[in-house]
């Protein structure tokens, strides 16, 4: 069957190459402001991801959270900073070799899973399991945000 | 579309968030990298709850909680890259050696 003939798969290849090129150009891109950005459309990239995965409550977390507040956090940052120099040449032959043999690895091991993910992510079983199981986690988590709302105050009300 | 290809996806973008990670002295940058990686890892999380009806909510939840986290630790990086920028003009992580006690 030609995966093209299916709107699904064609949603989820250009969700893919979005977030692989939007990857490529974070590490790539000479400005840090647009690293940042492209970092945003990573995250909207994977948000579809995780909405074909049957997660769409998941989709719309990560895009309120991580994309519209963690990502436009370092976006806002990175104004006020500047570049530093990259590692040398021989580093980064060795660094392509390292990724593209992790690479294979993953994928070789992936490879065994080859179901068709047929899941919908019910929103009670989600708020029963975050209330009751992992609330302890649940509490973590809302101290940790808040402690870096504090310090994003302070960093605003400190003068450079 | 088959778990794999998600998985297949996950995989590049580990693979490109290392790189990024192993080539780069700037400490934004590097952070920047983690984060590729940190998506990366959601993604295979996820494709891999999504094959079981049972483990779809704990998966959930725990990407949900991971999510929060890692708000809270961008937050802390990039205070301490402000911090370190501040204290010495740069933001090369070899830098960083300096501010040992």
């Amino acid at each position: 069957m030609n995966p093209l003939s299916d709107p699904l798969s064609v949603v989820f290849i250009l969700s893919s190459l979005m977030s692989v090129i939007a990857a490529v150009l974070i590490v790539h891109h000479k400005s840090i402001v647009y690293s940042a950005f492209f970092l945003s459309v990573l995250g909207v990239g994977n948000a579809i991801l995780f909405t074909l995965l049957g997660f769409p409550i998941i989709a719309l977390f990560h895009l309120s959270v991580y994309v519209g507040a963690a990502v436009t956090f370092i976006l806002f940052s990175v104004v006020m900073l500047k570049e530093a120099p990259v590692v040398e040449p021989p580093v980064k032959a060795l660094a392509v070799i390292a990724a593209g043999v992790l690479a294979l690895i993953m994928v070789k091991i992936f490879s065994v899973f080859s179901a068709e993910p047929s899941f919908l992510l019910n929103y009670r079983d989600l708020t029963a399991l975050l209330v009751t199981k992992y609330w302890f986690a649940l509490i973590v988590a809302a101290i940790a945000l808040v402690t870096t709302l504090i310090e994003a105050i302070t960093l605003a009300r400190r003068e450079v | 579309m088959e778990t794999s290809c998600y998985l297949f996806v996950s995989s590049i973008l580990f693979a490109i968030g290392i790189y990024g990670l192993l080539t780069r002295r700037n400490m934004i940058r590097m952070l920047l990298s983690a984060e590729i990686i940190f998506n990366a890892a959601l993604l295979a999380f996820l494709s891999l709850a999504s094959l079981d009806a049972g483990y779809g909510p704990v998966g959930g939840a725990i990407v949900v909680i991971a999510i929060s986290l890692s708000a809270a630790e961008v937050g802390v990086i990039v205070s301490i890259a402000i911090m370190m920028f501040r204290m010495r003009r740069a933001l090369d992580v070899y830098e960083l050696k300096k501010f040992r006690g």
